[in-house]
């Protein structure tokens, strides 16, 4: 390349490494807000004149094609031809992840509001006795099935926490042989369909010719949570850099104070993680409670003795009732488990990120 | 990590943690003894069902698993899980199709292109509906979005019935479909696959992925060309998991899925199905001893085939993670 070469076209500052173009800025909302426009005024216009628009038919022919069109245009314009191709991406990617996002705040809301109906004092605190699908919501409640989900939940915690630790150890301190078996038998178990984990139970019930309780119910969840435990926590103890195991041993520690004093501290807050998502994972679980519980109206404090409503025992027979007001409390059941479940998740999330 | 044949270095020793004190013997003792509980577990739980479908398999034949009638009235009963077998792949199998694009979709949106703060706002949200029980979603996929997705099956039928035999339907009754059942199904496994394909996303090498946008390459060829053979092999993974957690899914698709023993191949929006799992829930109440046996059988095929299916899961998202020590 010559000099003259080089002075031949006349360049313009583009400034291609400012962070903001401005027209292009101003294109791009351009092209984001004129198809809108246009889609809502074909919805609304056509509603207007009597053809009778479909939301869902004017938003896959009309305002994704516009909008693809839109983009395809700002992209020829400021990236040339591969721009086009980037805003058949970016229009995509967006508009799925919308819908998802959409979709799962539609679970959300609707729980929220709905379960929000039958929300009372007397909900959490009273029991179903003399409770029928169709009684009015101001009376009776799931104050029942909250303990026996509290009692049923414990126990299977108490009995997976440290079969899951125990796990955890073996995958990450020990160096045993069989680690990969292990491990791949910890995930397959993670697939574990919950309504088989409720038959095993249930097998097991009728084989010893035993009646359902609580306990029988806590059992059926232990396979359910052992694997999330066990995963969740490996992940944690990995955590803990190798340098401080062999800096204890090298001390002349045995390794299980090495375990006990050093990596179990460091690791804690993930091992607590760990416990709070296996709880999170098990106190909505249905399908085994259906098949190793009895529903039962009244409270039942004995988790080894006699029938013991659930919540989700007890969302499951009102929404097969199928009556307005059993909906409604199976809606508020929801509520409670869902507010159960977003507790026991911030708690992981904030134990997890102290650990720094 | 032998030795190497050169004389004057030492061969490297092999370094082993050994139990030497009495201690440390019992510490490693439980920790063995948990670590083969979870095989004992998987054994027992295959066991105690084995013996109690035994009887089933044995009067039913093979026809078990192929035959379409389930009479416990008839004599002899006659229990065959034909429909329902077909009928859990065809939901899973739904569910994954529609959740696969979405998931990744979100993926993508979350790790490359939205504001910090904007993405760690969907993790946490997408984290979240991870752990929304199965009763939840459906009493939602009942009670609100059935009539939502009625509308669209409706529209399918409006609009594509011309396609011959996949979108049949009479009636104006859309309820029940394996359509609305796949739909409810892609909802729960959507956040499972974004997990998975999320951290696999993260953990990519971002220098390949900056000299590839360094070499003039667009948004859409770098996701083409090295983010996606890159991640391949995860997002199938998680496509995997997904798909065990679909035919594992019991409750959610016992509301929203019309139980029906006639195979139903592919007419996605008629309302005709049914799922293993479903089946047993909803046949469990009033079974006597022999249907009992039938349904254990069941749940012992769908048992078998998450097995394979979260073995395939965890082999192949462990290869897709090769810089992953063990």
């Amino acid at each position: 390349m010559t000099a003259t070469q080089l002075q031949t076209p006349v360049l313009k500052p583009t400034n291609p490494w400012a962070k903001r173009n401005r027209a292009r800025v101003r294109d791009v909302i351009i092209a984001s807000i004129v198809p809108a426009i246009l889609a809502a005024a074909i919805f609304f216009g056509g509603n207007a004149i009597g053809w009778s628009m479909d939301a869902a038919v004017v938003l896959v022919l009309g305002f994704l094609p516009l909008q693809l069109i839109s983009a395809f245009l700002v992209g020829k314009k400021y990236y040339g031809s591969h721009g086009k191709e980037d805003a058949l991406l970016i229009v995509v990617t967006i508009f799925l992840s919308t819908f998802v996002m959409v979709l799962l705040l539609s679970v959300l809301w609707s729980v929220i509001t709905a379960g929000a109906v039958a929300l009372s004092p007397q909900f959490i605190f009273q029991n179903s006795h003399y409770i029928s699908g169709t009684t009015s919501l101001e009376y009776g409640g799931a104050g029942h099935a909250i303990i026996g989900t509290v009692l049923a939940v414990a126990i299977a915690t108490i009995l997976t926490v440290p079969l899951g630790f125990g796990i955890a150890v073996y995958l990450t301190e020990t160096g045993g042989k069989s680690r990969g078996l292990i491990r791949t038998l910890v995930q397959a178990m993670s697939g574990l369909p919950s309504v088989v984990s409720g038959l095993f139970i249930y097998s097991i019930l009728v084989i010893l010719h035993v009646q359902p309780t609580g306990f029988s119910g806590s059992l059926a969840l232990l396979p359910l949570m052992l694997p999330t435990v066990a995963r969740v926590s490996e992940e944690a103890l990995r955590l803990v850099p190798v340098d401080l195991r062999n800096g204890a041993l090298a001390l002349g520690s045995p390794t299980w104070q090495a375990f006990a004093k050093v990596v179990f501290p460091a690791a804690k807050n993930g091992l607590l993680t760990a416990v709070l998502l296996g709880v999170a994972r098990i106190v909505g679980e249905t399908a085994p409670l259906v098949l190793t519980t009895q529903y039962n109206n009244d409270t039942n404090l004995n988790p080894f003795n006699g029938p013991m409503a659930m919540l989700p025992t007890f969302i499951f027979g009102f929404i097969r009732n199928m009556y307005d007001t059993s909906i409604q409390r199976g809606w508020g059941g929801c509520l409670v488990i869902m507010i159960l479940v977003g507790v026991l998740f911030v708690g992981a999330r904030v134990a997890n990120r102290k650990k720094k | 990590m032998s030795s190497q044949g050169e004389n004057k270095i030492p061969a490297r020793r092999l370094l082993v943690t050994k139990p030497s004190r009495q201690a440390d013997k019992v510490f490693f003792g439980l920790t063995s003894v948990a670590a083969n509980f979870s095989i004992v577990l998987i054994l027992l739980i295959l066991g105690f069902l084995l013996y109690q479908a035994w009887p089933a398999f044995q009067s039913q034949g093979f026809s078990f698993f192929a035959g379409e009638t389930w009479d416990a009235t008839a004599v002899p009963q006659i229990f065959q899980i034909g429909p329902m077998l077909w009928g859990s792949i065809l939901v899973a199998l739904l569910g994954m199709v529609i959740a696969l694009p979405l998931a990744i979709s979100l993926a993508y949106f979350i790790e490359f292109m939205a504001a910090k703060r904007f993405a760690m706002v969907a993790t946490v949200l997408v984290d979240l509906l991870a752990a929304i029980p199965s009763i939840v979603i459906g009493l939602w996929g009942f009670a609100v979005f059935g009539p939502v997705a009625q509308h669209w099956a409706s529209l399918l039928h409006d609009y594509l019935g011309w396609i011959p035999y996949v979108f049949y339907h009479e009636g104006n009754n859309y309820g029940g479909s394996p359509f609305i059942a796949g739909l409810v199904v892609s909802v729960m496994i959507v956040p499972i696959i974004t997990s998975v394909t999320r951290e696999i996303f993260s953990q990519m090498d971002r220098d390949v992925i900056n000299a590839s946008i360094a070499l003039g390459a667009g948004r859409a060829s770098t996701f083409r060309k090295v983010i996606l053979p890159t991640a391949s092999g995860g997002i199938v993974g998680g496509a995997l998991l997904g798909l065990g957690r679909a035919l594992g899914e019991t409750i959610a698709i016992f509301f929203v899925l019309n139980l029906v023993f006639h195979i139903n191949f592919f007419q996605v929006i008629n309302g005709e199905g049914g799922t293993v799992a479903s089946m047993i829930v909803s046949k469990f109440g009033e079974a006597d001893a022999p249907e009992r046996s039938a349904l254990m059988a069941s749940g012992i095929v769908l048992f078998i085939l998450t097995l394979l299916i979260a073995a395939l899961s965890s082999y192949i998202v462990k290869k897709a993670q090769p810089w992953r020590s063990n």
